[in-house]
């Protein structure tokens, strides 16, 4: 893509976000949820490859009719309380019709629907953006709105997990895969919103760091179903070694730092007197494991004995900067021991 | 405690820079360096039982002696596996011990710890290393399949063990060890209190594992390398027990109800994984249903909650693991020299084989707990324990006594007397290696005769 338009659309994405991120009116905030949707929109259709067309159109009907859902509760808002702030949604009709929206621009079950299909039509890069960098705004939202509603957050964050994790299990093509597994850590950080808010804004920054240092290795590698993970250890061992270890860590096993959000996660509930609610998410996160093992037999546990001389793929030196790759699965694997640390990070935010 | 985890975690790097000719020896020397600092732990001069005491990590007479234990078993996996792991490339071959001592330092981390979440993670942290070891370097295609069953059974267990443990902190404020013990009883007369001690136990019983929860066992200890079987048999079944000998003690009174059916599949788990033993074809699938066989007696011993049942528990799970690790290193003798684990491939051995024959007989008593080894020590204390219990026990485990003899026999006899098969006449004879590996595995058997006290733990 031309340098100069790929430069407007990356600065369109980071505008949108910021704004979001500074408003405390709503209508700033829709502005720019949408300034986010029209940026990503040619990114995913740059290579007019038909799939990628439809994965773009798709996107934006959701999008669309998310923004469209929130501009009529944030008016229907202002109608019955006679102001435009964010963080003075008191009535319940208006926070249900945000909070819904909000899950749907997510992608939280049971509005997931979308995401596997839209990011499977996209290349890892955009799909990485899209996994990561577009849940920022709109958890800001969700975050300063902290609805007030146990039943609704809960089933979002229970039905989340679970339909991640079961509507994963099917599935070769690693762009599907993450896409689940998306929904899944989604649902992890519904579930305590309304008790924590920062242990949600943990949980999201865990996801982002272990969801970078997934979609960077399958760019690394080329590969986009598990079959062409077959021969990472010939192309990459190093990568090929560390790899299980981030996927482990994204299915939530100590002392792996994906354990991190989810241990913290589950005291909070059950200090909150939700233990039945803490043992089904904990054994939700198993279903998700099954498919982030068998990952990790596609890519490392299924390698040869021996290095086989006449089979292996050329090995060209990658044009990928490597340094992304390598800090994300470091952190994604090293945190754990530095649990306090990481927990004050984002413990001043709310 | 430091003295021994430093060298432990040093021990990576030298075994990655180490150059290639001298990678199995030096590793081999320095971890017997750091079993022998390890043996420093058995003195108990504290009043109050812990000893080595840090803010995180201290030994008491009940961790002490699995310690040494693990301590123990390092040089002799790497032992057993360098005949096999002879011909892959050098790095493989680091990893391997890599993976082996990763093991040692979250197993050194979780029978040490004082405080139980820090053992929750160390518990769950050996999974990884033990899952990369089965699948990655096991030998046939079931490796996969037995990966998942070993992985899933212990999380499905201890995930409930976590919201358990946390739930327990709500209401006492601080987990550590060191204060559990010493705490007023629970007030647990709610349903959902049943339900909470279930989930503290669940995550034991299936690593121990308990008879209707052992399927993941025969698949992990079969399709795994030798050092995987090893660590499998001598250390990674304990860790339930420990974990169990540790958290009963707070569980009291409900335990009295609620135990009843955890018993009764204990000890009928014995009689029933012995019979399976009798059908076997496959050797090592023989001696991981002997396992099971040995920690039901295990699990039945520490859930009656008595001194002596206690005591008895944790002699047998020492005698047990080193008398289960020596057996799996016969059957990889026979496993690497046949490729194949059919008892009636590799009969008749004691012709071919006789120097080898001579450790078949011994460990084979000793799996039958032959007096005056610990192996009987530890059952007859359980055994009298479980009867004066109740008298009926009495029927199950003295089955289970005679069914263990049987099989044991059936095992020496079919392997070692008898016809040998023409093929097996061509076999290479017993390295030193092997012979050395099987010393250490009988030597602190045979030494633990002398002083049992080393193994009793606090109960006595």
């Amino acid at each position: 893509m031309n340098p100069y338009v790929l430069s407007i659309l990356l600065m369109g994405l980071g505008l949108g976000t910021t704004v979001t991120f500074a408003s405390s009116h709503w209508l700033l905030a829709w502005m720019g949820l949408e300034m986010n949707t029209l940026a990503i929109l040619p990114l995913m259709a740059q290579h007019h490859h038909p799939r990628a067309v439809e994965a773009a159109t798709k996107y934006f009907l959701i999008q669309s009719a998310a923004a469209a859902t929130i501009l009529f509760a944030s008016s229907t808002n202002a109608w019955l309380s006679g102001q435009w702030d964010i963080q003075h949604i008191t009535h319940p009709l208006p926070t249900v019709m945000i909070t819904i929206a909000l899950s749907l621009k997510l992608g939280l079950a049971p509005l997931h629907a979308w995401l596997p299909e839209v990011v499977q039509g996209l290349d890892l890069t955009t799909g990485l953006v899209l996994s990561t960098w577009q849940k920022l705004a709109p958890f800001a939202l969700l975050l300063q709105i902290s609805p007030e509603i146990p039943l609704l957050i809960t089933s979002l964050g229970l039905i989340s997990m679970l339909a991640g994790g079961w509507g994963g299990l099917n599935h070769t093509q690693l762009r599907k895969v993450l896409a689940y597994s998306s929904v899944a850590h989604l649902g992890w950080m519904m579930v305590v919103m309304q008790f924590s808010t920062s242990l949600t804004a943990l949980a999201l920054l865990m996801y982002v760091i272990m969801t970078t240092s997934a979609f960077l290795t399958f760019k690394l590698l080329k590969s986009t179903d598990m079959n062409s993970l077959a021969m990472s250890w010939a192309k990459t061992p190093s990568v090929t070694a560390l790899a299980p270890m981030m996927l482990l860590s994204l299915g939530g096993l100590p002392p792996l730092s994906g354990f991190l959000p989810k241990w913290l996660i589950i005291q909070e509930l059950t200090k909150q007197e939700l233990g039945l609610v803490a043992t089904v998410a904990a054994l939700s996160a198993l279903l998700s494991l099954f498919f982030y093992l068998r990952v990790c037999y596609c890519l490392t546990f299924t390698s040869s004995p021996n290095n086989l001389a006449g089979v292996a793929p050329w090995r060209l030196e990658s044009k990928q900067i490597s340094l992304p790759l390598a800090t994300s699965t470091s952190l994604s694997i090293l945190l754990l021991p530095i649990s306090p640390a990481i927990l004050s990070l984002t413990l001043p935010l709310f | 405690m430091l003295m021994v985890l430093f060298p432990t975690v040093m021990l990576l790097p030298t075994i990655w820079l180490s150059p290639s000719t001298q990678l199995w020896t030096s590793a081999l020397a320095y971890s017997v360096a750091i079993a022998l600092i390890s043996l420093s732990w058995l003195c108990f001069p504290m009043e109050t039982g812990w000893s080595s005491v840090n803010t995180f990590i201290a030994t008491d007479p009940l961790s002490t002696p699995l310690l040494v234990l693990t301590c123990w078993l390092l040089p002799l996996m790497i032992l057993a596996s360098q005949n096999h792991m002879a011909e892959e490339p050098i790095n493989r071959q680091r990893t391997y011990i890599s993976l082996l001592i990763s093991l040692q330092i979250f197993l050194i981390l979780a029978f040490g710890a004082t405080e139980m979440i820090m053992f929750y993670i160390m518990f769950e942290a050996t999974l990884i290393p033990t899952l990369i070891i089965i699948t990655r370097w096991g030998n046939q295609t079931e490796r996969l399949n037995a990966g998942v069953y070993f992985l899933f059974y212990t999380l499905a267990g201890s995930l409930p063990l976590l919201v358990a443990l946390l739930l327990l902190q709500n209401s006492t404020g601080s987990l550590s060890f060191l204060t559990t013990q010493l705490f007023p009883p629970l007030q647990l007369h709610t349903e959902a209190s049943k339900f909470w001690w279930a989930g503290c136990m669940l995550a034991f019983l299936v690593k121990m594992p308990l008879y209707g929860a052992h399927l993941w066992l025969p698949k992990a200890h079969v399709e795994a390398p030798i050092a995987g079987s090893m660590i499998l048999a001598a250390v990674l079944l304990k860790l339930g027990g420990y974990g169990m000998m540790r958290i009963i003690i707070i569980l009291d009174p409900l335990t009295k109800q609620l135990s009843y059916p955890f018993i009764i599949l204990a000890l009928w788990g014995v009689v029933m994984t012995g019979s399976i033993c009798l059908r076997q074809t496959d050797l090592k699938s023989l001696i991981a249903y002997s396992s099971v066989s040995h920690m039901g007696l295990v699990a039945a011993g520490i859930l009656i909650q008595t001194p002596w049942g206690f005591t008895g528990a944790l002699i047998l799970m020492i005698a047990h693991g080193l008398t289960s690790s020596a057996l799996f290193c016969l059957a990889n003798t026979n496993y690497e020299r046949t490729h194949s684990r059919t008892m009636l491939l590799a009969r008749g051995l004691q012709m071919v084989l006789p120097l080898l024959a001579t450790w078949w007989f011994m460990f084979t008593l000793a799996n039958l707990a032959l007096p005056p080894l610990p192996n009987l020590m530890g059952e007859l204390m359980i055994i009298t324990s479980l009867f004066n219990w109740s008298n009926w026990t009495l029927l199950l485990t003295g089955a289970g006594t005679l069914i263990t003899a049987s099989y044991s026999l059936h095992m020496f006899l079919t392997t070692q007397r008898g016809p040998t098969t023409s093929p097996i006449l061509a076999i290479e004879p017993t390295h030193t290696r092997e012979h050395l590996l099987m010393t250490l595995h009988l030597l602190p058997l045979l030494l633990l005769i002398f002083k049992p006290t080393l193994i009793w733990g606090w109960a006595l």
